[in-house]
């Protein structure tokens, strides 16, 4: 797989008006996203999320470190040829229609004219706003806007997509048709999707992998499944399901919580586990179900900020 | 070429949504509507017998005067009037261009394509250009026309005064994108522009300045800013003695020395070359 996006030892102290404070945004973070892939950045306010993106675009500069995006450094403008753009809290002028904003958008990407009109209607139709293409865009709606912030970011048919926000005020349905829409860009067109959200639900229903950032640095990173996956805790469905069970269980050090008719249990391993279901059959008891309870996203998420929140408190 | 075409195409589209523009040319067509109305010429065998002005009789004295020396004595006083209107007007309109390109989540969405930032700075630059140009080609022209109607006489040097008028706006107008590159704020690039402008006018004066101070460095300093900042005041001068030509005293015409306009020039390529690099390191 190619790699369309490449951030090594990235490094971003903002210095404060004066010269003498320096803030660090980013202490050398390293991630690559490959063709067609779907990526989430994830991480609290000032983790340095907006700042790897705006370094991605050129739109500031890293004190050290190197970035590319399609092979090419990110300071050299030709990096953006092939790179669509939705900022959050994007202003579109006002006083432009849909077909033209798209228009000086397309013709500033390079797009030639002709290429430019074939391409307005399909790429407002893709974002559900095609009945719109003639209004002025004071008078859309912020999920409205929204949308066409991802047509002006998909008007060039771009290889890459950096993406800030882009369910932002959208409602549930348009977030959906969001959703399929960048997964169809991503595997139909092997366009490369970076999606920096808040919304974790949004990233795991979307990403393929993510990247958490946390004071600059990547506190965890991989696929949505090898980060959910580490729990010790499985969902058992056996009968009988009586308290004698449940006492024999706790005796072996397992937590045992009862829920909707099945049991949750926390395990120290996988041998614990085993024991477990060793006792249950000495009880001469059926196992129905055994599956691993997968933690979500967010609780991935919350849990490395709140261990950050406590080294912290720790340090001090 | 496209990243010019797309910035002009923005530029005049925001002009006319914002009014801008409507508003430009409105003033324009006043003036010129006043111009056209209030002035009515009586011409006899190719001399003025009379005139009237916003309908009042103008005493001729009796005597006769040539209209062809009418129109350039009033083409040649017009001009300053001229060279004041455009270049207020041309501020006004265009000084807003980079505070509210650089405003946050509109800067991105200009910078995130593949366009160099001293490109996008210049192309817009243009497009502000073209935009106080067509004014200034629209308030001249159409003066110069209802004149050549009302009289008969054609005075092109009127209409090649206009590219003086335009080179200080240029200037200007260069000035104002490095104020706003610099501060993001369109009053106070109007406000350091206009400034500026006085500044100039003010400096004319430097031979008297800086023999009125009363130390050496004093003097010094003053005909340095003198040669640095844009001679507003001779350029004035300077489109008078080019629509005059040589019907004015050799005062006046000396103004049309290659110095004034040259070190104005300079300037203002100064200023678009410190604003360039200024967006250029700029974060965003």
């Amino acid at each position: 797989m190619t790699t369309l996006i490449e951030v090594s030892g990235l490094r971003k102290q903002y210095t404060s008006s004066f010269g003498k404070a320096k803030i660090t945004a980013l202490d050398g973070i390293d991630f690559q996203v490959g063709e067609g892939e779907l990526f989430g950045l994830l991480g609290p306010n000032g983790a340095g999320k907006t700042t790897t993106v705006k370094i991605l675009l050129g739109l500031t500069h890293a004190t050290s470190g190197t970035a590319s995006v399609c092979g090419l450094p990110v300071n050299d403008p030709e990096s953006r040829r092939r790179v669509g753009y939705l900022p959050e809290g994007h202003k579109i002028p006002n006083y432009l229609t849909a077909r033209q904003a798209l228009s000086i958008f397309g013709r500033m990407s390079g797009m030639e004219s002709a290429q430019i009109e074939k391409r307005i209607p399909v790429v407002l139709e893709n974002v559900r706003m095609g009945q719109w293409i003639d209004v002025r865009i004071k008078k859309f709606s912020k999920g409205m806007t929204q949308r066409l912030g991802l047509a002006c970011a998909l008007i060039h048919s771009p290889h890459v997509l950096l993406l800030d926000e882009p369910t932002d005020g959208v409602d549930p349905v348009g977030r959906r048709e969001i959703r399929d829409l960048l997964r169809d860009e991503a595997k139909v067109n092997g366009t490369t999707v970076l999606l920096n959200s808040h919304l974790l639900s949004e990233i795991e229903l979307t990403c393929d992998r993510v990247a958490v950032l946390r004071n600059g640095k990547v506190a965890a990173f991989g696929s949505v499944e090898e980060l959910t996956r580490q729990t010790a805790s499985y969902k058992m469905v056996a009968t009988p399901m009586d308290e004698s069970l449940v006492a024999s269980f706790r005796e072996t050090g397992a937590g045992v919580e009862r829920v909707n008719g099945h049991m949750v249990l926390s395990v120290t391993d996988v041998e614990h586990l085993n024991a477990l279901v060793d006792r249950l059959r000495a009880r001469g008891g059926v196992l129905c179900e055994l599956t691993p309870v997968r933690s979500t996203l967010e609780d991935v998420f919350v849990d490395l900020v709140r261990a950050d929140e406590h080294t912290s408190v720790g340090a001090h | 070429m496209k990243v010019l075409v797309a910035n002009i195409e923005d530029v005049m589209r925001e002009a006319a949504a914002r009014w801008t523009l409507i508003a430009y040319f409105f003033l324009s067509t006043i003036f010129i509507i006043i111009f056209a109305s209030a002035i009515n010429l009586d011409i006899v065998d190719g001399a003025l017998a009379g005139a009237k002005l916003f309908g009042k009789e103008v005493n001729m004295d009796s005597s006769q005067i040539s209209v062809e020396k009418l129109v350039l004595g009033f083409e040649t006083g017009f001009s300053v009037f001229l060279y004041f209107l455009c270049t207020f007007l041309a501020i006004f309109a265009t000084a807003h261009l980079v505070p509210r390109m650089q405003e946050k989540g509109t800067i991105d969405l200009y910078l995130a394509r593949p366009v160099g930032r001293v490109r996008l700075l210049l192309s817009r630059y243009v497009a502000g250009l073209i935009l106080a140009g067509s004014n200034v080609v629209y308030l001249m022209g159409s003066i110069w026309l209802i004149v050549v109607w009302k009289t008969g006489v054609a005075n092109p040097r009127f209409l090649l005064g206009g590219m003086i008028i335009f080179l200080i706006i240029a200037v200007l107008l260069a000035f104002a994108f490095l104020i706003g590159v610099f501060t993001s704020s369109t009053a106070v690039s109007i406000m350091t522009t206009y400034g500026i402008f006085f500044f100039g006018l003010m400096l004319a004066a430097h031979d008297r300045i800086a023999a009125a101070v009363s130390k050496q460095w004093q003097a010094w300093l003053i005909e340095t800013l003198y040669w640095v900042f844009p001679k507003t005041a001779e350029l004035g001068q300077a489109v008078v003695a080019f629509v005059g030509g040589n019907e004015l005293p050799e005062r006046v015409l000396s103004a049309l020395t290659p110095a004034p306009f040259l070190t104005t020039a300079a300037f203002g390529v100064g200023c678009l070359m410190l604003a360039s690099w200024l967006f250029t390191r700029k974060e965003f």
